[in-house]
């Protein structure tokens, strides 16, 4: 038996090592006399906002109107966001750092998401994961994450590509699904969920 | 098996568009409801025996009635942040039959007196939410939601709300602070939201499965409902089974089925030449059974007899192929990642179940890891905020006393290959 | 909002029956049967309890499973265990896992000693940890702002500080980042923390993790002293406690008083204590001998002063300000009144306010408490912007805002950091007066078209304003400015009848003062025509009219108490010229601001407040207790001391030799404040209005005349109408802190989009502010939306380019002219560089 590992550094998460840089003034509410926002995303988040009793509630969709714009939920985005709901940036941050779906790092503009959780790794997710990741290696238009369980284990092993579902996948399919993505086509066309019948004898009595 | 309501000709062709769902007879409960009492809509709700589809099993009828009455502002919460690993049964409903949902939504609010609802669906269903969407609209334009619902008196807001992908908003209080723009920590129970909810005010939060059963209550009234399945199980049930099985997907099955008919009838079973060698009952938080469980009845009062729950309907089949140390990583590593943080038992029970895992794999452990891994299950268990903690801890705890030989097993076949080398 | 009634039930604990007040959280009722139950995440100043450590479980009768303390309200007959096997069991449960990740560091811990973290896990924690992974380690101590350092291998993620920055101050800029284990506490993007009370977080953190950067590692907590007093640094006077160690302020606690402070401090009252130990503090008498002044024996400082005061007769006038105490007060006014002969005294900036309006402004039957801007039906902000004139009143207005629903509103001059909770309304700069009028006329549902017009808004405006107020209900708190009282004080009276304040519970006024002992001041007869307890006195010159007697030779000689004019008084040019006129100028002071450098003849070294012993009165009628924490520094005497020497050597002997004989000579004099002890007042002080004795105040003679509004102001052309305060951070005992100093303001000036866009400036560009008469101020443009077109907002108070350098209502903003050129002896110094290597 090998001895147990003491005191080592432990898991690193970003932002743990991190100091505030003293430099910087503090980040309140953005006044709107020094924040461009574009009309369009204005009008986007305005309209979020209007839906719920309470501004705040449009946190969810207004972090995603600027991230589909941006690609992540960049400062500079999310400063935007902040000026417009006249909330902090860091109340987002907070916000966005807490969902699996906001990047907050500059991400590929397609996504792949893997799921590995049980189902899907009971019928080779991990592998395929693997498999897709090094497919994509290299291209940085391509975002590839494993992910939660993304309810869809009638189709495991399956992945989400730009939030649409597909599976179940072979491991060989991985390289056709970074070819597709690459080529600008429909990825798996064949493995498209909304192809799917339901499993029940009764889904379809015709 | 005899009866289908959920999921009766969901592929037929178009049922997500207005005309066909009207066409087989969509609405007709709402109209019925909009002609009733609303507290006569939440008796025959109560006397169907319904409840709850989304994991706590709590009856539907019962949980309208909790919320005051009054003109303050009360609020309708749907709950379709289907995120237990291993259920998908919403998200088939809701994609080929998302009129149902509505209607069931207006009639819940009817019932409980609400103006306001709000349909909370994970952000990783996006193709679902657009459908919604779209029926939300035609709903809209027909009169069925919105402004003086059917010529009636009633009126009812439904704002689609999307998620951003955390496990922890399908919890009823988490999926509130996440609808009110925040982080979806659970919050302390009392108040509860019945009471106090969302944006402070009396709050009805329904699974989408038990609203969408709604309308057929309605359609055959509650005493009928309750005819179906066993008793204190009342209904069918739309159970999502996969894993190890032949042909895993969505199957409708009156509550009371046995548990092999689900798993081998239906589904198919594991693959030729092999075994069930464990399997969740109700999604990854319920504590796992074995191949000598399979004939309990699947309902609610005898799956809980056998220490384990039906939680959101999930059956996950294992076969005699997978270790159960694999199993258990995948679990505890998942809750890890979805624990919020709120809490000091599951934030770092969670994480230190993880890493004692992580050891008996490279075969760092003794049996006495084994010990300490379930009395720190036990201290999880009841101490937290909310139930995600148990929710590992539970499966965790019930793998560790299932299989405690195959993890020893497994230790020392790797002490042995360490010696060896 | 009506407070809650309490009834009182009995419950059982540990075997123990316990009255408590009904749905008293079991954590704090636990308290009242002598049993304590270990929490970290509850502070029930933070708000409604969350439950998140689960330190505080606890098994009750009748309920399945342990329930957590801090959230579960007593009720009567319940009947709770702390120490059975479950909920030991649970206890060391979460003890364990709250150490999994903590580095158990405490040899080098700031927090070693005065930990709760320590303390529940001796208390609570079983001893021995089973935990044997590798823990985490991560870079420490990190800094999270140039006060507070974090240390994030220590926190135990109880939310406390996060909760602060959103239920409490409400900046929201400390947050929690990432989920689960991975939470962090932090900040958007790597900014600092800089905000008007972070350093609460520091006093809120139960483990090592967040500390003070000027206090770390000066003390251990067994080698230092704690002692209670008042800070007076702004009018709010906190209660506090500092931290003494070898007879230096190492730190400043909240000393939690609810009537005051409910248990907050601002950044400048945590941090500013470092300028009572700070190298330029005047500490030693000093004399001005050949144009300089030099440090002097105190026998030569006194019998100069004496000299110069016996040479000018009775041509001397008094100014007193800063944090004097009532005591100084009082025997400065004897110094001038009965030593020397002259009635010109005064402690307040603006106009003279006449004796009947002091009066009835302080009629115990108007007279709010700190406590009813919490439970009001509606809190009227007038004239005044808390945040920057008494800040810890600003988050009691928050506080009820949140939790009660008071209805808020602002009627200011300029950008409220409250506007986004209330009602606002902006009017002409300094026409809080009009305002006040043009309020009145519209709750009483008359025509105030010209009365808004006058204030420089409209009826429409008002009639909104004023029909908030009515449907916020009957019990209205104004907080209003005293500024507002140059010509308000009638308008603000009428404004109190028309809402029916007088006599009613929980409503009435709350008078910010100028300074941080205004009222004390006032009320201890050191104000324009204003004797002890608001009695008549000769009517002597107000404070511009004491600047004006001085430049015209009707006064030779001033004497001031904590007041630079040239800093702290409008119209900056005015005053130079009568320090410049003045024969003599003897000041107690502690700092040489430009003013008493160049002018001063005699300066006296002024105590800090820590070495003070004396009496304050509170904006709500609160007379509070400074006691002396530490020994004075070097060889600074008492002020009161002082002042009752001078008035002997000027042969009125007061026979005051002590400072408890002082004050006892105070509240013989100050009718309202008679019977007081200093014992009565002890640490949580006695509200006056509330004393017996309220009733000797004297009534007023006649119901003060309406004062007629000024003329409206027009900006036009390239000129703004000119706006000006003193920020929270602009005080000298700021600039005196290293600490703080980084927030010590430079000027600015504060401009509407709009204007910013037809005048061709944008952000952080430098102008120079010029007025009708050619004095300027360099300034950095700031760009904001809440600016109202036509003005500009400048910074008073500053030492160097205060607003008060500009006089009228308009400037202009020019560019700056051309930097100077470089000194010539740089390459001198290089050179001299070179030749040192």
């Amino acid at each position: 038996m090998s001895p147990v590992r003491r005191y080592e550094h432990g898991s690193r998460v970003p932002g743990w090592d991190s100091a505030a840089d003293l430099d910087k003034a503090p980040a309140a509410v953005p006044d709107p006399a020094l924040v461009d926002v574009p009309a369009d995303l204005r009008a986007e988040i305005e309209a979020a906002m209007a839906r719920y009793p309470e501004r705040r509630s449009a946190a969810l969709p207004a972090l995603r109107a600027a991230q589909d714009r941006y690609g992540w939920c960049s400062p500079e985005a999310i400063e935007q966001v902040a000026c417009v709901m006249r909330l902090t940036p860091a109340y987002l941050a907070s916000v966005a750092t807490f969902y699996d779906m906001f990047e907050l790092e500059p991400a590929g503009r397609h996504s792949v998401y893997v799921c590995t959780n049980i189902t899907c790794s009971l019928r080779g997710a991990d592998d395929l994961f693997t498999a897709i990741e090094e497919a994509a290696q290299g291209d940085a238009d391509i975002n590839v994450r494993s992910f939660e369980c993304l309810g869809a284990c009638d189709i495991a092993p399956m992945v989400s590509v730009d939030n649409v579902y597909y599976g179940p996948l072979e491991l060989a399919d991985a390289g056709r699904l970074i070819d597709d993505l690459r080529s600008g086509r429909e990825p798996l066309p064949e493995l498209a969920l909304a192809l799917r019948r339901s499993a029940d004898p009764n889904a379809a009595s015709a | 098996m005899s009866t289908t309501i959920l999921l009766r000709d969901i592929d037929e062709p178009g049922l997500a568009t207005l005309a066909v769902y009207e066409r087989r007879g969509g609405y007709a409960s709402l109209r019925k409801a909009l002609s009733m009492e609303p507290a006569a809509v939440v008796a025959e709700i109560d006397a169907s025996g319904l409840r709850g589809r989304g994991g706590a099993g709590f009856p539907a009828g019962r949980k309208s009635a909790f919320l005051p009455k009054g003109n303050m502002d009360k609020y309708l919460v749907c709950n379709a942040d289907e995120s237990e690993p291993g259920t998908f049964k919403d998200r088939e409903l809701m994609q080929k039959c998302p009129h149902m949902l509505i209607e069931g939504v207006v009639i819940a609010a009817f019932g409980a007196g609400i103006s306001r609802a709000f349909i909370y669906i994970r952000g990783e269903y996006e193709a679902q939410a657009r459908i919604l969407d779209a029926a939300l609209a035609e709903a809209r334009s027909a009169g069925y939601i919105g402004e003086r619902i059917m010529g009636s008196d009633f009126s009812l807001d439904v704002v689609l709300h999307r998620g951003a992908g955390a496990y922890i908003c399908g919890e009823e209080t988490g999926l509130l602070d996440s609808l009110e723009g925040k982080r979806g920590n659970p919050r302390l129970k009392p108040p509860f939201p019945a009471l106090q909810g969302l944006y402070q005010g009396p709050t009805l939060i329904n699974n989408v499965e038990t609203l969408m059963t709604m309308p057929y209550i309605l359609e055959v009234g509650g005493a009928e409902y309750a005819k179906l399945g066993a008793p204190n199980s009342a209904g069918t049930k739309v159970v999502s089974v996969s894993g190890h099985v032949q042909r895993p997907g969505n199957y409708e099955v009156e509550l009371g089925t046995p548990s092999r008919q689900i798993i081998y009838d239906l589904a198919g079973g594991p693959p030729v030449g092999r075994r069930v060698k464990l399997w969740f009952p109700g999604g990854s938080s319920s504590p796992v059974l074995t191949e000598a469980d399979l004939d309990i009845p699947y309902d609610f009062d005898s799956l809980a007899k056998a220490g384990t729950m039906l939680g959101s309907g999930a059956i996950i089949v294992v076969d005699n192929s997978t270790p159960v140390l694999d199993v258990a990583l995948k679990v505890a590593k998942f809750y890890r990642h979805e624990s919020c943080g709120k809490c000091t038992p599951c934030r770092e029970g969670t994480n230190w179940t993880v890493r004692m895992l992580e050891r008996i794999e490279t075969g760092e452990a003794t049996p006495m890891d084994l010990d300490i891994m379930a009395s720190v299950q036990e201290r999880i268990i009841g101490n937290c905020l909310c139930v995600l903690g148990d929710a590992m801890a539970m499966p965790i705890g019930s793998m560790i006393s299932k299989f405690r030989e195959e993890f020893e097993a497994h230790m020392l076949s790797r002490q042995l290959a360490d010696v060896a080398a | 909002m009506p407070r809650p009634q309490q009834n009182t039930i009995t419950f059982s604990i540990d075997g123990r029956e316990v009255q408590a007040p009904e749905n008293m959280m079991l954590a704090d009722a636990a308290k009242l049967g002598d049993v304590e139950i270990p929490v970290f995440c509850y502070e029930p100043k933070l708000g409604q309890p969350v439950g998140a450590c689960r330190m505080c479980l606890v098994e009750i009768e009748g309920i399945p499973k342990l329930q957590t303390a801090c959230s579960t309200a007593v009720k009567d007959g319940m009947v709770v265990h702390t120490r059975s096997e479950r909920a030991v069991e649970a206890q060391r449960a979460v003890v364990e896992f709250l150490l999994i990740n903590h580095p158990l560091d405490c040899p080098v811990c700031d927090k070693g000693g005065e930990c709760p973290l320590q303390d529940i896990t001796f208390g609570w924690g079983a001893g021995s940890s089973r935990f044997i992974e590798p823990k985490r380690h991560f870079r420490k101590p990190l800094e999270l702002s140039p006060l507070i350092a974090i240390d994030r291998e220590r926190c135990i993620l109880c939310y406390r500080c996060v909760r602060f920055a959103q239920e409490i101050s409400e900046d929201y800029q400390l947050i929690l980042l990432e989920r689960g284990a991975h939470s962090f506490v932090g900040t958007f993007d790597g900014h600092p923390y800089v905000a008007p009370f972070s350093g609460n977080i520091i006093e809120l953190c139960p483990v090592g993790a967040l500390t003070s950067r000027p206090y770390r590692f000066r003390a251990r907590p067994w080698e230092i002293e704690g002692s209670g007093t008042v800070c007076t640094l702004c009018p709010a006077q906190c209660n506090v406690n500092l931290t003494v160690r070898d007879e230096r302020v190492l730190r400043v606690l909240a000393r939690e008083n609810e009537a005051v402070d409910d248990g907050w401090l601002c950044d400048k009252g945590r941090f500013a204590y470092q300028s009572v130990h700070a190298d330029e503090r005047v500490t030693a008498p000093m004399i001005r001998d050949g144009g300089e002044l030099r440090e002097v024996s105190w026998e030569r400082a006194l019998s100069e002063a004496a000299g110069a005061l016996r040479r000018a007769g009775s041509k001397v006038a008094a100014l007193a300000g800063a944090g004097a105490t009532n005591e100084e007060g009082y025997l400065l006014a004897r110094l001038l009144r009965d030593a020397i002969g002259s009635p010109d005294i005064d402690s307040r900036p603006g106009a003279a306010v006449s004796l009947d309006e002091w009066r009835a402004l302080a009629a115990p039957g108007l007279a709010a408490k700190v406590s009813d801007l919490e439970f009001a039906h509606a809190v009227l902000v007038l004239d005044c912007e808390p945040l920057d004139d008494a800040p810890i009143l600003e988050l009691r207005i928050r506080k009820g805002v949140r939790r009660h629903g008071v209805s808020l509103l602002v009627a200011t001059d300029r950008p409220s950091a409250l506007d986004a909770h209330g009602h606002s309304l902006r009017f002409a700069p300094g026409r809080g007066a009009e305002l006040a009028a043009a309020l009145a006329v519209a709750l009483r549902d008359g025509d105030a078209t010209a009365a808004a017009a006058a204030a420089g808004t409209s009826a429409e405006a008002v009639g909104e304003l004023a029909s908030v107020l009515r449907e916020g209900g009957e019990e209205v708190v104004i907080l209003y400015g005293e500024r507002l009282l140059d010509g308000g004080a009638a308008a603000l009276l009428d404004l109190s009848a028309a809402l029916g304040l007088d006599g009613r519970d929980g409503a009435g006024l709350i008078g910010v003062g100028e300074s941080a002992n205004a009222r004390g001041l006032r009320e201890a007869g050191a104000a324009a025509g204003v004797g002890p307890g608001l009695s008549e006195a000769a009517r002597g010159r107000d404070t511009a009219g004491i600047g004006a007697g001085l430049r015209d030779g009707e006064l030779t000689a001033l004497y001031v108490l904590g007041v630079d004019p040239t800093v702290d008084l409008p119209d900056h040019a005015g005053w130079e010229e009568a320090l410049e006129h003045a024969t003599t100028v003897i000041a107690h002071a502690a700092f040489l601001s430009d003013g008493l450098r160049e002018h001063a003849s005699v300066i006296f070294p002024a105590e800090a407040y820590p070495e003070k012993e004396g009496t304050v009165t509170h904006p709500d009628g609160r007379i509070q207790r400074l006691r002396p924490a530490i020994a004075r520094q070097g060889e600074v005497r008492a002020t009161w001391s002082i002042l009752a020497e001078l008035s002997r050597r000027l042969g009125t002997d007061t026979g005051i030799a002590t400072a408890a004989a002082a004050s006892a000579a105070l509240f013989e004099a100050v009718p309202m404040y008679s019977g007081l002890t200093l014992e009565e007042i002890a640490g949580r002080g006695v509200r006056w209005p509330e004393r017996e004795q309220a009733a000797s105040l004297p009534a007023p003679a006649s119901a003060p005349p309406a004062a007629s509004p000024r003329p409206a102001i027009a900006s036009g052309g390239r000129s703004l109408v000119l706006s000006s305060y003193r920020s929270l951070w602009s005080a000298p005992e700021v600039a005196a802190s290293p600490a703080l100093a980084f927030l010590h303001p430079p000027q600015r000036v504060e401009i509407s989009p709009e204007d910013a866009r037809s005048l061709g400036l944008s952000e952080g560009e430098h102008v120079v502010a010029v007025d009708a008469s050619g004095a300027s101020v360099p300034a950095v443009v700031a760009v904001r939306d809440a600016v109202p077109p036509g003005r500009a907002i400048m910074l008073a108070g500053l030492t160097h380019d205060g607003a008060n350098r500009l006089r009228g209502d308009l400037v202009e903003l020019r560019e700056p002219p051309p930097a100077p050129p470089e000194p010539a002896d740089n390459a001198a110094d290089e050179e001299i560089q070179e030749a040192l290597v």
